[in-house]
């Protein structure tokens, strides 16, 4: 992507919270200026810490879209329609809208924006906010090529960045989205065993996460599969094999599949329901 | 070169059968000995050309390398019955489950300074040339005895060295492997069956199916986790049925095979450390036709810490020397 047109781009954001923070801060270390950046949100409440990168701030959504290229629309999804409603008349076919909002389908959005808008679909998901995230995005009917290479240049700081068709992106949403929070559940399990064992809780915390950090990242630097990077961490006859046949036997292979089952499931329901809402 | 066999059950059916496909040997080189001429096994190996006996001296006299391959409780009473009769010659090589070479070497050093003993753990597709095998070397055996029954064993399947405190896992996971993959295969072909394969067709097929993803595991760099990914197609079959697979815990109850095959062997083995074997655990008509062969005695009752019954590997001093006179 040529750096000479990100510098000039505008970009904007409807909605003030975490995913439009982690997300701006990931376009802002790329070649995109702050001055070319506004978002919006209802109360003051959230945009300190845009103003601290520099970013322009305002109470008015039609602002942010007048006066930018991509628009982020990164408020909850109940509040989709209403945005879009609002903003709807100042969509031109010059914008690009980037929905990030869970469960809200192109076919939506689409429905509710202006014949011929260029919409795109993006999950991103929480560690967006320290610049590790994981980021699907899927195209809509009027998006071309070009439209999701420019996002993905945009993005491509915020973590990793993937386009794929739309029936993925519920599966992202379990895997990803949901994801994050089930590496949690096992960081606190780890610590828990540690403090059973006779570590002090902190210590053992701190030590949980930098174990899943340390073994997220050989994972993705390594490229190995990590059944391989599994086996290699496992001596014969080793402390490790012991604890990974407990795991084994605690089924936690089928119950994290199931989990990933389940979440995705559930992205798809609220799919259908939001569908189904914002079609009254 | 000839080689001989102590016992003339399905090992020795086994290995006897892989040997001469594999043409390492002729079967008339071959001698087994068994005290029950009415086994199948025994009417395989005449049918192949071995020369049968009931003499255990007649094998040993007639081999170079000799295989014991009788059940673990019977190795004492055979290594007393042959002890007199091993030469410099003679290479033991013993198949038996849990029995040391130490325990093995400590017998033979009764009658003989430097007895060669290897100890083998192989497995019953040795009869198809797909054997799996290990060996560890015993004191007095030589680099070219390792050569030779690594050539020997080569021939059958794979083979291998290892220390011998391995060898008791190796009998869990592929000493007994091969029990695991036909209860396996059994089900998968009631699988088959269920969703209306014909059965023979459904055996054939599973059994196929388990033959190709084994060899291309072994013709493969790639960790058996990346090949399992190659065959799951996004949202097909095959993720489905191995989630299924997951939620009955398929993977630790192979795990707890392995180790529970492993613990057994070492139990064995630790019972007949502590020559505690009562008659009545060895099967009767064994014991009876065992105890026929000239020269074989049951060692008498107490030993020193005052235990009964059979002792296993016990020094009968001079009853031996008047044996031998």
């Amino acid at each position: 992507m040529d750096p000479e047109m990100d510098s000039q781009l505008k970009i904007g954001f409807i909605g003030a919270g975490n995913m439009a923070f982690g997300i701006a801060k990931g376009i802002l270390s790329g070649n995109v200026l702050p001055v070319n950046v506004k978002v919006s949100a209802p109360s003051s409440r959230n945009l300190g810490r845009f103003q601290e990168l520099g970013i322009a701030v305002t109470h008015s959504n039609i602002e942010v879209v007048c006066g930018s290229d991509v628009v982020f629309v990164a408020v909850k999804p109940h509040l989709v329609p209403l945005v879009l409603n609002e903003i709807s008349l100042h969509v031109t076919d010059r914008h690009i809208i980037v929905s990030v909002a869970a469960g809200v389908t192109l076919a939506t959005l689409e429905e509710l924006l202006p014949e011929n808008s260029v919409a795109i679909r993006l999950m991103p998901n929480l560690p967006c906010l320290v610049q590790e995230g994981a980021l699907l995005f899927a195209r809509g009917s009027h998006a071309k090529q070009e439209d999701g290479a420019l996002l993905r240049s945009l993005l491509h700081r915020c973590g990793l960045v993937e386009e794929g068709p739309e029936a993925w992106i519920d599966i992202h949403t379990g895997l990803s989205g949901s994801g994050v929070a089930f590496v949690y559940l096992f960081a606190e399990a780890l610590a828990e065993g540690a403090v059973k064992m006779g570590m002090p809780s902190a210590l053992a915390h701190s030590i949980a996460s930098q174990t899943v950090l340390g073994a997220g990242k050989l994972l993705r630097e390594s490229g190995k599969h990590p059944a391989q990077l599994r086996s290699e961490v496992c001596t014969p006859g080793g402390t490790t094999i012991y604890g990974l046949h407990t795991l084994e036997q605690g089924g936690l292979r089928a119950a994290t599949m199931s989990a990933v089952e389940s979440a995705t499931e559930r992205a798809r329901e609220l799919g259908r329901k939001s569908a189904a809402g914002s079609r009254k | 070169m000839s080689v001989g066999f102590i016992g003339a059950g399905q090992l020795a059916h086994a290995l006897v059968k892989g040997f001469t496909a594999a043409g390492v040997i002729a079967t008339q080189r071959i001698t087994a000995s068994s005290p029950d001429s009415e086994l199948p096994t025994v009417s395989g190996l005449r049918k192949m050309g071995v020369n049968l006996t009931t003499s255990n001296k007649e094998v040993v006299n007639k081999s170079d390398v000799l295989f014991l391959a009788v059940k673990p409780h019977i190795i004492p009473f055979v290594l007393d019955e042959i002890g007199p009769d091993i030469e410099d010659r003679h290479l033991i090589v013993s198949c038996a489950a849990g029995v040391t070479i130490s325990s093995i070497e400590k017998k033979l050093l009764q009658y003989r300074d430097a007895p060669k003993v290897m100890r083998c753990m192989t497995n019953t597709p040795v009869v198809v040339r797909e054997g799996a095998t290990v060996y560890a070397t015993g004191t007095h055996a030589e680099l070219e005895d390792s050569k030779l029954l690594e050539q020997l064993m080569s021939s059958v399947g794979f083979c291998t060295e290892v220390e011998e405190d391995l060898i008791d896992a190796v009998t869990g996971l592929s000493g007994s492997g091969p029990a695991y993959a036909f209860t396996a295969l059994d089900a998968l072909a009631d699988g088959g069956v269920k969703m209306g394969l014909p059965r023979r067709l459904a055996v054939r097929l599973g059994a196929q199916a388990l033959l190709g993803a084994a060899k291309m595991l072994l013709d493969s760099e790639q960790h058996p986790g990346q090949l399992k990914d190659n065959v799951c197609s996004p949202g097909g079959a095959t993720i489905h049925a191995l989630h299924v697979m997951e939620s009955g815990g398929f993977r630790s109850l192979l795990i707890n095979a392995v180790e529970a095959s492993c613990i057994r062997t070492r139990e064995l083995q630790y019972l007949a450390d502590q020559e505690r074997i009562s008659p009545a655990a060895i099967k009767k008509t064994t014991l009876d036709k065992v105890l026929q062969q000239p020269g074989v005695t049951v060692s008498g009752v107490a030993n020193g810490s005052g235990r009964s019954g059979l002792s296993l590997f016990n020094n009968h001093g001079s009853n031996i020397k008047k044996k031998k006179n």
